[in-house]
């Protein structure tokens, strides 16, 4: 009985604070930090604080929340709560190291369709605003989601096949044994396959959390901040959390996929590391392509996906079936 | 005879399929003149057909137990007249575990369908006699899965197709209806007049109808006139399918009939199509070994999946939107039963029946739009959700379902269908498999895409002036789409369950010719293999589910503590500038964006796709008759080089 | 302890949202002008908003016609609270040189209440600087009274 009850508290545990909400609340609001920061020092300038999202965080909750009259106003405000939650859940799944909070329960495809929900869950408020600029906005949101998708499907697909060859199962999909097996092997960057792959998903990360020059969904120069056009006050503070939170996931997926071998086998040296290249990834794929890139257009953003990342991705997964 | 020898479960099956006959039958001697109830003009017709289709359904959930779980293949002879002189004489019904299945799905969509239409069809003329042509249809389409031997299955198709054209064409009055009917009809006709060529060639070499006796003799000596009669069996049963190259006759059907029509239409005669087809493929012929065949079907599964979502993506009209994408559902399904694996067939199955849910759901929910505003045009509706809540919550489940939102039940189908892909193109080396994988999660995300266009285009967004006084609709409709949403919900989250009990005896009969031949008396060559529904992937919708539910709720109550709920709102008829949409400071004015072209960033990158696509698709009844013509030179071809 | 966080939080992160009410553009580019390298104002967790719904601190430049007068309103009505608004150059705050037009409108603190008034056409940079740190106080402050 008492086990029973320790077990569900380690699990409430994972949940609340490491690697659920707390960890993703500062690890994430502070990535976003290192990367405006960084971004500045690109551009010459001093840049904020590294603590500003914190404190844009916790000024809008000391907001107004205006509801407009044309909104649907559950659906308004439930939107934001749903993707922060699945976003985190996501991150439980994400081994750091040879730990993973809840192994055995998710493989990396239906990690790709947990990737949808929060999306979703954002472009199902913007619907129920009722804004024709969040109307815009949520269709750039979509078409985005559909160009990274076909890239990142070949990279899990050749991931898969390269573990799977592997360890001689022919098929791996489940992320606890991708995770096992780079702590016993080695990362997976040292494969000859999985460069290409890695250069691919790294160019994905940008476009999936909607940073700069893929930011045409919140183009807040030209459709008013687009989904986001009528949210105020805690539930725009919850969507600017998830996109921070949506950076760490991604990066930290990118991380266990293909750094997954580096650690010491203690958690919290663990977790430092995994964030330490976090905020590497960070720095490389969405600071600096930000600070030397303009916005793309709608149709550039698909076009350049289903060439030359969909291109790339696909020479790793031809690599990986001939075992390379 | 007597009661107890009445209620064996052995009868059951003939008496699924009679009540319903029997049904047509007594409303027909109802006569024709409308009740006077305004809510319900066919009075006591509704009922006896919702109680033809409710026992109907309650006979088939009893033989779950000794079919499904006992394994056990029930051969009933009509009038007891079984075998003479080693041949089949008499008429036959076979019930394996496929047959089953099939025939649970569609008792289940006849069922929910009949509930819908009773406060559906009040506004429509001749609804006496809607119900006569609603009880054949359904009792067609089960006569056609529950029956064991060949010529019955072409009885069946004409029953349920010409039920099917007059259905389609019931709503005169609505543009269209008559032409699309028109086309269903001349089309399904060179497809039922495909399978009774087939028949009379089969006849011809085996004297013998019986699905059994001809599966027992077939298999060994195949020759030219075979191979003929497989093409002309084939090309028949892929017109009732819809899949490419039938696909338009779908459009124009879904698109013109009544909802409650258009569930049937795309869950239950889309069904006994593919029903048709593996009985062709795994049973009668046997040639699910052959690469050729795994091939064919793979590679029209995977076009069907891809030409159906693209043109999905293109419709600005509701009904027509969701009728391509059955057809791309359809695909995913003979997709995964071309893969010719244990897993592959109890994935296809699995997402055959998902597909029954999920777009009876939205068919329903479209009808229910059809029913308040009178259109379904993308282009004309928006911002129903504050009208209708019930109806967005019901359609946003089935568009989660059919786009592949974990945890609902079409994650979990297409999931297995990706594993089973990649899994045999890793066993075989063959990267045509690696390639049906690819496109079909790339499909998932554009249907996804596709429901967001409707989300958009017709729930959210903002109301249309004219749509003011639009109402929720009655509770009977909502009803049967509650239904089917639960459904929709439970056979996602407890897949294994769903596996256990209804899918994987199902892919075993499939499996298992030989017992289905030796169940009828008859010789079975082939041994039943060992079938193993081994796969690599892992997903508890369960516990990701209560994980979800526990952050969900420590959001919600760290967010109330927080007062996230209490907003200011706008109080009263006269909507201060503060609470008004931001416009750049303008007034506010009706502005929807959704309709047709919501994706043109994709659109703009396909576009000589597109416009090919939309010059091949004429709507011109003689270059759909020339499609089949040409089609049943193909798979003629095709079968006599192949095989 | 939350409040007082919430209150240091919302002066460290004014969110600007910029409106022409027929400026000459003058101002316009010396708003911009305080985002460059040279000056930048984003050290002080300033951002320009692209909605309403999402701004701290709305600027008006221009001497607000009498076309541009409903829309500023209306628009300025749609900022939640806590709000600071501030007039930057001169005309917002007299007229300047198009005072006693029959199509200009200004001042504009006739129709709603300004918290800054940031003078001179157009203002030096350092003087933007200079009122928008004082607009972050003014929020914090009603902030505090919230």
């Amino acid at each position: 009985m008492t086990s029973i009850f320790l077990t569900g508290l380690q699990y409430l545990g994972c949940i609340l604070i490491f690697p659920g909400f707390l960890f993703c609340f500062f690890c994430g609001l502070l990535l976003t930090g290192i990367d405006r920061k960084l971004v500045a020092r690109m551009q010459k300038r001093v840049g904020p604080p590294i603590l500003q999202p914190f404190y844009d965080f916790f000024k809008l909750l000391g907001k107004e929340t205006i509801v407009p009259a044309a909104a649907s106003r559950t659906t308004f405000l439930l939107a934001p709560l749903v993707g922060l939650a699945a976003l985190v859940v996501i991150q439980l799944f994400i081994p750091i190291y040879g730990f993973s909070a809840f192994s055995g329960m998710a493989d990396i495809i239906v990690i790709l369709y947990l990737l949808l929900i929060p999306a979703l869950a954002a472009i199902l408020g913007a619907a129920a605003s009722g804004s024709p600029y969040a109307g815009v906005g949520l269709s750039r949101e979509m078409v985005t989601i559909i160009s990274c998708e076909l890239p990142l499907v070949l990279v899990l697909l050749a991931v898969a096949k390269v573990v799977g060859n592997a360890l001689g199962t022919g098929l791996c999909f489940s992320m606890t044994e991708i995770a096992r097996y780079q702590v016993e092997n080695g990362s997976l960057i040292t494969k000859l396959s999985m460069i290409p792959a890695a250069v691919a998903f790294a160019m994905v990360i940008p476009g999936e959390t909607g940073s700069h020059p893929f930011d045409t969904a919140e183009a807040e120069t030209e459709i008013c901040e687009g989904m986001h056009a009528e949210y105020s006050g805690a539930p725009l503070a919850v969507f600017k959390l998830s996109h921070a939170v949506k950076i760490l996931t991604l990066t930290s997926l990118f991380v266990a996929l293909f750094f997954g071998g580096i650690g010491t086998g203690i958690i919290a040296v663990d977790g430092v590391i995994v964030f330490a290249l976090c905020v590497i990834a960070t720095a490389l794929f969405i600071s600096f392509v930000h600070a030397v890139t303009a916005r793309l257009k709608i149709e550039q953003v698909f076009k350049y996906y289903w060439t030359a990342v969909s291109g790339l991705a696909l020479v790793s997964l031809v690599l990986a079936w001939y075992g390379l | 005879m007597n009661f107890t020898n009445m209620m064996d479960y052995h009868h059951f099956p003939i008496y699924a399929v009679m009540v319903l006959f029997l049904g047509a039958f007594v409303t027909m001697v109802c006569g024709t003149r409308p009740s006077k109830n305004p809510n319900n003009p066919a009075g006591l017709r509704a009922w006896i057909a919702l109680c033809a289709t409710g026992v109907s359904l309650l006979l088939l959930v009893l033989l779950i137990k000794p079919v499904m779980l006992g394994g056990e293949t029930i051969a009933y002879w009509m009038g007891s007249r079984g075998i003479a002189g080693g041949y089949a004489i008499g008429i036959a019904l076979e019930v394996d575990a496929l047959s089953l299945f099939f025939a649970l799905l569609i008792a289940t969509a006849v069922f929910v369908s009949a509930i819908y239409s009773i406060r559906y069809m009040v506004h429509d003329d001749c609804v006496p006699q809607y119900y006569v042509l609603y009880c054949l249809l359904a009792g067609g389409v089960l006569g056609l899965v529950l029956s064991g031997d060949i010529f019955n299955m072409f009885v069946m198709v004409e029953i349920l197709t010409f039920a099917a054209v007059a259905l389609t064409a019931f709503r005169t009055r609505v543009y269209g209806a008559l032409e699309a009917a028109f086309k269903y009809l001349v089309v399904g006709c060179m497809g039922s007049s495909a399978i009774l060529t087939g028949v009379i060639l089969l006849y011809a070499q085996y004297h013998t109808l019986n699905l059994a006796q001809l599966a027992s003799l077939i298999p060994g000596s195949m020759n030219n006139a075979t191979k003929l009669a497989f093409a002309f069996l084939y090309i028949g049963f892929s017109t009732k399918a819809f899949i490419v190259p039938f696909h338009p006759l779908a459009a124009d059907a879904h698109g013109a009939a009544p909802a409650s029509i258009s569930v049937l239409i795309s869950g239950v005669l889309t069904k006994s199509g593919i029903y048709g087809i593996i009985r062709l493929t795994w049973f009668l012929f046997q040639t699910m070994e052959l690469g050729a065949m795994q091939f064919m079907l793979v590679f029209i599964g995977s076009v069907s999946m891809f030409v159906c979502v693209t043109m999905a993506l293109a419709q600005h009209d509701f009904k027509r939107l969701l009728a391509y994408h059955s057809i791309s559902q359809i695909g995913y399904v003979l997709t995964a039963v071309g893969l010719s694996t244990a897993l592959g067939v109890s994935a296809g199955l699995y997402h055959a029946m998902n597909h029954t849910l999920f777009k009876g759901l939205l068919f329903l929910a479209a009808g229910a739009v059809l029913h308040e505003t009178g259109t379904t045009d993308l282009g004309k509706l928006g911002g129903l959700s504050k009208k209708m809540p019930h109806t967005t919550v019901l359609f946003l489940i089935g568009a989660f379902s059919i786009s592949g939102v974990p945890p609902f039940n079409g994650f979990a189908s297409k999931w297995l269908i990706y594993q089973a892909a990649y899994q045999r193109a890793v066993e075989t080396n063959n990267i045509g498999f690696l390639a049906a994988a690819v496109v079909a999660l790339v499909t998932s995300t554009l249907t996804l895409a596709s429901f967001v266009k409707v989300t958009q285009s017709v729930f959210f967004g903002q109301l249309p002036p004219e749509y003011e006084n639009v109402k929720e609709v009655p509770f009977g409709m909502r009803l049967a789409m509650g239904i089917l949403a639960v459904l929709c919900v439970l056979t996602g989250i407890f897949p294994n369950t769903v596996m256990s009990v209804l899918t994987e005896p199902a892919a075993r009969a499939v499996a298992s010719v030989g017992e289905y031949i030796m169940a009828m008396g008859f010789k079975a060559t082939v041994p039943t293999p060992e079938v193993s529904f081994a796969h690599v992937g892992v997903w508890t919708p369960v516990n990701w589910l209560l994980i979800l539910c526990i952050a969900l709720l420590a959001l919600t109550v760290a967010a109330l503590a927080g007062r996230y709920d209490q907003v200011s709102a706008s109080q009263g008829e006269n909507v201060e500038t503060k609470y008004q949409l931001f416009y750049g400071g303008e007034q506010n004015v009706y502005s929807q964006v959704g309709g047709g072209d919501l994706f043109w960033g994709f659109k703009h990158n396909w576009r000589h796709y597109f416009d090919f696509m939309h010059d091949l698709h004429s709507g011109v009844v003689n270059d759909y008759a020339l499609w089949a013509v040409v089609a049943l030179a193909l798979a003629i071809m095709y079968m006599m080089i192949a095989l | 302890m939350f409040k007082k966080l919430i209150e240091e939080s919302t002066a460290k992160s004014p969110w600007l949202f910029h409106i022409n009410s027929g400026s000459c553009n003058g101002c316009d580019i010396e708003l911009v002008a305080v985002l460059t390298p040279r000056y930048d104002v984003e050290r002080l967790g300033f951002k320009l908003a692209g909605s309403p719904r999402q701004a701290d601190i709305v600027v008006v430049t221009g001497p607000v016609t009498k076309q541009s007068l409903n829309r500023v309103l209306s628009a300025i009505s749609q900022v939640p609270e806590p709000r600071c608004i501030v007039t930057m150059g001169s005309c917002p705050q007299s007229g300047n040189v198009f005072k006693g037009s029959y199509s200009v409108c200004a001042p504009l603190s006739q129709y709603v209440h300004v918290d800054v008034d940031i003078a001179g056409c157009a203002p030096k940079p350092e003087a933007i600087i200079d009122g928008l740190a004082k607009a972050t106080e003014i929020l914090k402050e009603k902030r505090g009274r919230m």
